[in-house]
């Protein structure tokens, strides 16, 4: 037992100081030692949070507070964890391997808003150009009807001048 | 001290209604009536009736 509990140190002494820190604050409850009760075992930080990686309602006030850790920092442990084989130590997240390859498998290699319902929203100008041309090509088919009026009205007596 | 008197001839704006927003500017004398004439449109490239329109100058002074 001691023996394994010593390895097991050994083995947290290789890692990376950050991940250390982070393992230190935020064990997982398939490490700590065997006999502890994992509700009574928490240390301040996971009280505070118990899971840093997901934002949180406070019971109180109802708002909603950031993740103690960015997604880029997130990123990051993820990364150093999987290098050193420890991913699965960490809380969930949206970074981790298994999350990333579900949305993988889930999404596939889509490209946004080319789905149903979904549309891109484009430039304005973009947006306004159908309704643009339709005016453009109502005001041409009126043309001649308005040339043959504004000519024998005459320019003098035209009272119709644009807003 | 007196205002500075209003100019003679002003800058008019004149609009194409083929609704594309192209227009020629000119100048007038203020008491002459509003212009209007048939001009090209190089959007529709077309002659179409260009109106004097209301004097908004947002752009350019």
């Amino acid at each position: 037992m001691a023996s394994i509990s010593q390895k097991h140190i050994q083995l947290a002494l290789s890692l990376p100081p950050r991940l250390r820190t982070f393992f230190a604050r935020y064990p997982a409850a398939t490490i700590l030692p065997e006999g502890t009760a994992p509700e009574s075992a928490k240390t301040p930080y996971q009280e505070e949070a118990p899971n840093p990686f997901l934002s949180t309602k406070h019971p109180v006030t109802g708002r909603w507070h950031d993740p103690k850790y960015s997604l880029r920092r997130q990123a990051e442990l993820v990364k150093l964890a999987r290098t050193h084989g420890v991913e699965e130590l960490l809380p969930f997240t949206t970074k981790g391997t298994e999350e990333r390859i579900r949305k993988r498998v889930e999404l596939g290699l889509r490209v946004k808003g080319t789905g149903v319902g979904e549309k891109v929203k484009g430039h304005k100008h973009e947006r306004h150009l159908v309704a643009k041309m339709e005016k453009r090509r109502k005001a041409m088919l009126d043309m001649p009807d308005l040339i043959r009026e504004w000519k024998k009205v005459g320019k003098r007596n035209w009272t119709r001048w644009p807003k | 001290m007196a205002k500075k008197a209003k100019s003679r001839v002003i800058i008019v704006r004149l609009l194409s209604m083929a609704m594309t927003g192209y227009f020629y500017t000119f100048t007038r004398p203020r008491v002459a009536r509003p212009m209007s004439l048939l001009k090209y449109d190089p959007i529709v490239r077309r002659r179409v009736l260009f109106l004097e329109s209301k004097k908004k100058f947002t752009g350019g002074r």
